[in-house]
């Protein structure tokens, strides 16, 4: 008996320091800001905070800024997800196959993965200036004339798009590259003994077999999407004319530029409850196609 | 089970550790000691001469109050020095002394984290009147600002000759050109050289914008609220604002200026002009060499031909929380007297905030850091001191932005109305 009970204080020893980690910079901070968010928090007078009941909340549903963050972040979501995924498959293809230079182009696509955000956000912010960018050069030589990118609220979201789906490709296509490396020859043997075209090889058996990765990369890409926010926060400051506004930023800007905590904390409120019911719906339809595949 | 127990000490051990780190081990209070807070690294130039100063306060002051300082280097656009100044308001932890930026004054008066300070500071009639205004809030001093900065319109001397602009044409503080006559250089300098004329950092949306752009407002009359700071409206939209804003889009739709500058475009001679701070003088000196370069002071209004520049810069504030107030007091006045001043500014190539400082360094400094001082002494405008300041600057950066989209929105009067409604929001009551 006496040992049992010394074991499972061991384990609780053991689950503690996670435990600790989660409850100091997750779980409090949570319940915080829950508490804060009915309150009319300003970060300069702390102790003059008071209970503000749900006006913060109502605010949020009428501020035109915070309804249009959520509308540039579920575009951004729409097209990071089949490009960024599209592309870390297109590369982990061309590099699966073994011919000279592979290592190169390997390193090469990974590489911007290891440099921070706000540098790659600085890169391309030189790329992408109008007047004398790289990019524009480029579509000088096909007569294509030059475009404003970050300048335009047409173009501004749909750059920051490219730019994040350049950065975060490289990290995915490694995953899939694992994913086709365990995919059995035989099968591609099989096939091709039973006469199958190499397109007909990639959809009935790369593309099946990649099944389980390409879910967990789409979930991650799908959560971690949410988040965004150096990128704006960098090249463009959430404009022009809020057209690269993101919840994230727009909340970070709320509570500790213009110093109203409680109400920045009633909009991570409503974001998090978002994000957590669209997590739900991703893991349902995840799991949906995991009891398929099983 | 020994195991098990010296696992659950080194964890409690580890935690009492990690909390002592977080508390604030400010010592205890002794009456004759004085803490301060600055947003500046002790390695810098500003740094090392804040220290000399302090060091001599400690020598020099005859009450035996002795004061320490702690170096808390902000980044870029002011973040580390501030989010430790907001825990400390948390904590209840602020020390005696701290230094704060111009715009922050109203905010941390209304607040009541800074106290008047108006009875500690000797000698006031020799500080410049900007700095004064930028320190006070409801008629009461908060903030004492220890030195100045300024705004100049910066020109390639070759590409000036090279566009057929003579010496004499070039603007001074005796004889500065008007909004037309600024128009009609630009279109030369275009013509010429198939660049915009100049670098007005329009790509710039952080305080930078308001504090660049609205000596304009100001030179036509205009304002960002009334003299109480209670209405935009009726202001910000005015005629006066609104043709400060219909210049800005002009040069933009005219070709004039850009909203996306080629990096280091005045420096390598793509640009003939650049509309910058002081501090440009130290890089341009140091790194570019073979530039031939002056500065020029603001256009002005042709309505008014109202002088302005813009001013404003970091400053001296005690703490509501301070526990020896006479002494608190000593140090900011001893900070502020012409020695210590002229040292600090000198040190960091700055604009005096005391007349009789600007004399000092006057003989010492060159050409161009005269013209600064000279003008900041007479055409200096200080920003609005307004509690919401963050929301408002921002909101100019904003109409900034939207006049420059010309084509989405050709009527400036119009985002002009619909600009003051926001800026009014913010507004106190």
């Amino acid at each position: 008996m006496q040992t049992k009970g010394i074991k499972r204080q061991i384990g609780w020893l053991y689950v503690l320091p996670a435990i600790l980690i989660l409850l100091t910079f997750l779980i409090i901070p949570f319940l915080m800001s829950f508490s804060y968010s009915f309150t009319n928090y300003n970060i300069l007078t702390p102790w003059a905070k008071q209970y503000v009941g749900f006006t913060n909340y109502i605010n949020t549903f009428k501020d035109p800024v915070f309804l249009q963050s959520l509308k540039n972040i579920a575009q951004f979501v729409i097209f990071i997800m089949p490009i960024q995924v599209g592309a870390a498959l297109g590369l982990a293809l061309i590099v699966n196959k073994k011919r000279p230079g592979n290592t190169f182009f390997k390193i090469s696509f990974f590489a911007p993965q290891v440099v921070s955000l706000t540098v790659v956000s600085i890169l391309w912010m030189y790329i992408l200036n109008p007047d004398q960018g790289l990019l524009n050069g480029i579509l000088g030589i096909f007569h294509i004339k030059p475009q404003p990118f970050l300048t335009s609220p047409k173009q501004a979201m749909f750059a920051i798009i490219g730019v994040s789906a350049w950065q975060g490709a490289g990290y995915q296509m490694l995953i899939f590259l694992a994913g086709l490396q365990n995919i059995p020859d035989s099968l591609y043997e099989a096939a091709e003994l039973d006469g199958a075209n190499s397109w007909q090889r990639f959809l009935h058996i790369t593309l099946p077999m990649l099944k389980p990765t390409s879910m967990m990369i789409l979930t991650t890409t799908f959560i971690s999407a949410f988040n965004l926010v150096i990128q704006p926060m960098i090249m463009t400051q959430g404009g022009p004319q809020n057209a690269t506004m993101t919840p994230i930023y727009y909340i970070y800007r709320t509570g500790f530029t213009d110093r109203q905590l409680g109400y920045a904390s009633a909009m991570s409120v409503i974001y998090g409850i978002i994000i957590i019911i669209f997590t739900i719906i991703q893991r349902k339809i995840t799991n949906a196609g995991g009891d398929e595949n099983a | 089970m020994e195991k098990w127990k010296l696992g659950v000490a080194t964890v409690a051990a580890i935690a009492a550790l990690g909390l002592a780190g977080c508390s604030n081990n400010q010592g205890s209070s002794n009456s004759k000691n004085v803490t301060m807070w600055v947003h500046v690294s002790n390695t810098d130039p500003e740094g090392k001469a804040l220290q000399k100063n302090v060091n001599d306060f400690n020598k020099e002051n005859k009450h035996g109050y002795k004061a320490k300082v702690q170096f808390i280097p902000r980044s870029g656009s002011g973040g580390g020095y501030e989010d430790k100044v907001n825990a400390a308001l948390n904590s209840g932890s602020l020390p005696d002394v701290l230094t704060l930026d111009g715009p922050n004054t109203a905010a941390y008066a209304h607040s009541k984290i800074i106290q008047p300070i108006d009875k500690y500071i000797t000698n006031k009639k020799d500080i410049l009147p900007t700095i004064i205004k930028q320190g006070t809030y409801k008629g009461k001093l908060y903030a004492a600002g220890y030195s100045e900065s300024s705004i100049g319109i910066y020109y390639n001397k070759k590409m000036f000759k090279e566009a057929g602009i003579k010496d004499s044409e070039i603007a001074t503080l005796k004889h500065p050109w008007t909004w037309t006559q600024f128009k009609d250089i630009c279109k030369r300098l275009k013509n010429h050289f198939h660049e915009p004329a100049i670098n007005m950092n329009l790509n710039d949306h952080s305080e930078m914008a308001l504090y660049s752009l609205a000596p304009f407002v100001w030179s036509a009359g205009g304002s960002i609220t009334n003299p109480a700071g209670t209405k935009a409206v009726g202001y910000f939209n005015s005629k006066q604002t609104t043709s400060a804003f219909q210049l800005i889009q002009d040069m933009v739709k005219d070709g004039y200026t850009t909203i996306s500058p080629k990096d280091k475009g005045f420096e390598t001679g793509k640009y003939a002009m650049m509309m910058t701070g002081t501090w440009e003088v130290q890089t341009l000196q140091n790194q570019y060499k073979n530039l031939q370069w002056g500065v020029m002071p603001y256009p002005v209004s042709p309505a008014t031909h109202k002088q302005v520049s813009p001013t404003g810069s970091w400053q001296y504030a005690m703490s509501s929380t301070a526990k020896n107030k006479k002494a608190a007091g000593a140090l900011i006045n001893f900070l502020m007297s012409k020695k210590c001043m002229y040292r600090s500014d000198m040190a960091n190539t700055v604009l005096p905030a005391r007349k009789s400082v600007s004399k000092m360094m006057m003989p010492k400094v060159n050409e161009q850091m005269r013209f600064f001082i000279k003008q900041n002494q007479t055409t200096g405008h200080a920003r609005p001191v307004l509690v919401n300041y963050p929301q408002v600057t921002r909101t100019f950066a904003d109409t900034v932005q939207n006049v420059t989209l010309y084509k989405k929105n050709p009527n400036v009067q119009k985002v002009m109305n619909e600009q003051a409604k926001v800026i009014q929001k913010y507004l106190q009551k």
